[in-house]
């Protein structure tokens, strides 16, 4: 009965329900929206590091992996002191750079990584095969395309470029041997990868990149074993690398990302509020316009619960079909919203500000329901203590 | 003209802390260092660093001479990079860069025809290219416009939001007097003066309200301000009120306000008097 009731204040005027259930619906995708941010941001970029297991990452003392030019030297006894730890599995050791190829009178530059193929984590293999050889090459396909080459094609490469003598350095021929994705470079980025060795071969020459150098060393501890422990020893070992874990990234992104976090939770709690205060005045409204006939029902016997339950069943009945809307609506609103975001320079393509998670849509929908059984209160309360021989009485002279 | 080198390095702080004005001193070079190294190295003006390009390689000593605040410049804004500012020939030494430079920074005499002289420069030199500071600034402000275009967006669900809001309370409002309304219809008030009434309200709430809001807006924005140009510790306003803004968000108000009004009077003037009153 109660909701037969409920339903038939809600039926009686279309409008402002359907007014009501929208304004709900767009606060509730706003909620999605930035719920999704807030939380998005953070899993997308844990998830994009633990993509191949790699728990920890070492950068020269007091920089971030590829944030500068810097590099770490003695790669090899670096290596050999992080394998007397026996809870470190694996040590993938990675130069950065960038190759300039001369194509028909221009130069087309990339970024260029240096790696072991049998332990690398930055790409993955589209077609063709790895860097199996000294003089192997695998490019991404924007790269490819500004070549104008094809798999199994010869190019010239070279590591420095002079452009007031127009002069190469450290050129080497190289078999482009296939095509891959790299996990962290961002969509308008030419890339490409060698083996470590023929990169620093190629870097012999140059006065600053020479010797057995690396921009980044990637670690994966032994499964079990405390990533964070493992960081402490290694930043005790060697005091010349900052060693970083995936909570350490996770803490730098969301220092510098903190805009797009607190924004989220103030539109959030913005959205909620409008939501909630919506609801409250239709619903208070509602309630004002039926008093003559809550004092009715209270006259014959209705109990104050059962007018209580009524009201709240208004607001909550407004609230759970907005949010429902919302959530559609947020998805879809999230999906334009993202693509925005997505256009940030120097972004990897894996990163997703809005970020779908069950669990997110779920705090949503809750908060909301939250929201309207609370918007409910009030009116409902204002129903349930009218006073009924006054209130019938107004209602008979008005 | 400025010259400029930017290359990565490593800053060791020494234990003994000199004087610069001292004779022994007067050989070592000075550096300027940004405040936020300063603070997070626990540097003064006077303290003696070693400046290396690699964490482990040899450097020179030098001396902190200033200490300097940075400019508003967006593109550094998110970044935690820490900023030290040398004497060129220092750096291209220490970093073995040769005569070298990273690029160039023409100032050009008031009313210069800037654009014939890029061409020129750029028929002349060989392996570089001049560019206008603006077109640079545009690039390198492309962060802020994707940011900029984020705010477009969530702007534009907020006025929707702000739209069926206004909407479904001036219904309410109206709908609240159906009775005063059918009491003016039953007394031979045209249907126009009552919606124009309506209308009239409508649109003084809209403008109370968008005032209320523009001083409220301009309360958040000195809030936001203070509060990222502490976490970012930059000078850039993240935040301002403009006068287009404001006429913006007035007019926006005012026809919104004005078309709530109008829908809302016009479903209740359609409807007979009688009807209003519930027979």
């Amino acid at each position: 009965m109660r909701a037969a009731l409920a339903k038939a204040s809600l039926v009686r005027h279309r409008a402002r329900t359907v007014l009501a259930i929208l304004g709900v619906a767009i606060a509730s995708a706003m909620l999605l929206d930035m719920v999704m941010l807030a939380t998005g941001m953070r899993e997308s970029f844990r998830e994009l590091l633990l993509t191949r297991g790699f728990q920890l990452r070492l950068a020269p003392k007091g920089t971030l992996p590829f944030d500068t030019d810097a590099t770490i030297a003695d790669v090899s006894g670096i290596t050999a002191t992080l394998r007397r730890n026996p809870d470190i599995r694996e040590i993938s050791p990675v130069l950065g750079g960038s190759i300039h190829v001369p194509i028909g009178g221009r130069d087309v530059s990339a970024s260029v990584l240096g790696i072991d193929p049998s332990v690398q984590g930055d790409y993955e293999l589209q077609s063709g095969r790895d860097v199996l050889e000294a003089d192997a090459i695998v490019v991404n396909d924007r790269l490819l395309r500004a070549l104008g080459r094809r798999i199994g094609d010869t190019i010239r490469v070279a590591t420095g470029y002079d452009p007031q003598t127009r002069s190469y350095s450290g050129q080497r021929n190289l078999v482009i041997t296939g095509t891959v994705r790299f996990l962290y470079g961002a969509s308008d980025q030419s890339g490409s990868a060698v083996r470590r060795e023929t990169l620093l071969q190629m870097n012999a020459q140059s006065p600053t990149r020479a010797g057995d150098r690396a921009s980044l060393f990637m670690v994966r501890a032994r499964q079990g074993a405390d990533a964070e422990q493992v960081r402490g020893w290694i930043e005790a070992q060697l005091p010349n690398v900052s060693a970083i874990s995936i909570a350490t990234a996770i803490a730098q992104v969301d220092q510098r990302l903190s805009y797009f976090r607190q924004l989220a939770i103030i539109l959030g709690a913005v959205s909620l509020f409008v939501g909630f205060l919506l609801v409250t005045t239709l619903v208070t409204v509602s309630v004002n316009e039926r008093a003559g006939e809550i004092a009715v029902m209270r006259a014959i016997g209705v109990s104050r619960s059962h007018v209580v339950e009524q009201v709240v069943m208004e607001g909550l009945v407004i609230s759970l079909v907005g949010a429902l809307v919302g959530l559609a609506l947020g998805l879809v609103t999230a999906r334009y919203l993202n693509s925005i975001l997505s256009a940030f320079p120097g972004l990897p393509m894996a990163i997703d500000f809005f970020l779908f998670q069950p669990k997110a849509a779920w705090s949503a929908l809750g908060l909301v329901i939250a929201s309207g059984i609370g918007a409910g209160v009030y009116p409902a309360f204002r129903a349930a203590s009218l006073p009924i021989s006054q209130t019938l009485r107004r209602e008979a002279i008005a | 003209m400025l010259l400029a080198l930017t290359l990565s390095f490593f800053l060791t702080q020494d234990s003994t802390v000199s004087d610069p004005r001292s004779s022994t001193e007067t050989r070592t070079r000075t550096i300027a260092i940004d405040e936020v190294l300063a603070e997070q190295a626990h540097l003064r003006v006077g303290d003696r660093v070693t400046v290396s390009p690699t964490p482990d390689g040899l450097g020179d000593t030098v001396v902190v001479g200033a200490i300097v605040r940075r400019g508003a410049d967006p593109s550094e804004v998110a970044r935690g990079d820490l900023r030290v500012w040398m004497h060129l020939d220092q750096l291209q030494t220490l970093s073995n860069y040769g005569d070298r430079v990273d690029r160039f920074a023409i100032e050009t005499k008031h009313g210069a025809d800037v654009p014939g002289l890029i061409e020129r420069i750029n028929n002349v030199a060989f392996g570089f290219r001049a560019y206008r500071s603006r077109d640079i600034a545009v690039e390198t402000s492309r962060t802020f416009q994707v940011v900029s275009r984020f705010h477009r967006a969530i702007g534009i669900i907020t006025i929707v939001a702000s739209s069926v809001f206004l909407l479904c309370i001036m219904v309410l409002k109206v709908e609240e007097r159906r009775r005063d309304i059918a009491a003016l219809r039953l007394m031979g008030i045209s249907r126009w003066t009552v919606v124009r009434a309506i209308i009239a309200e409508a649109a003084l709430i809209a403008t109370l309200g968008s005032m209320l809001g523009i001083v409220l807006g301009w309360l958040i924005s000195l809030l936001v301000n203070s509060h990222y140009q502490a976490v970012y510790r930059t000078p850039l306003a993240f935040s301002i009120v403009t006068p287009p803004i404001v006429i913006v968000a007035v007019a926006l108000s005012l026809v919104l306000g004005i078309t709530a009004g109008v829908a809302a009077s016009l479903r209740l003037v359609r409807q007979p008097p009688l009807a209003l009153f519930g027979r």
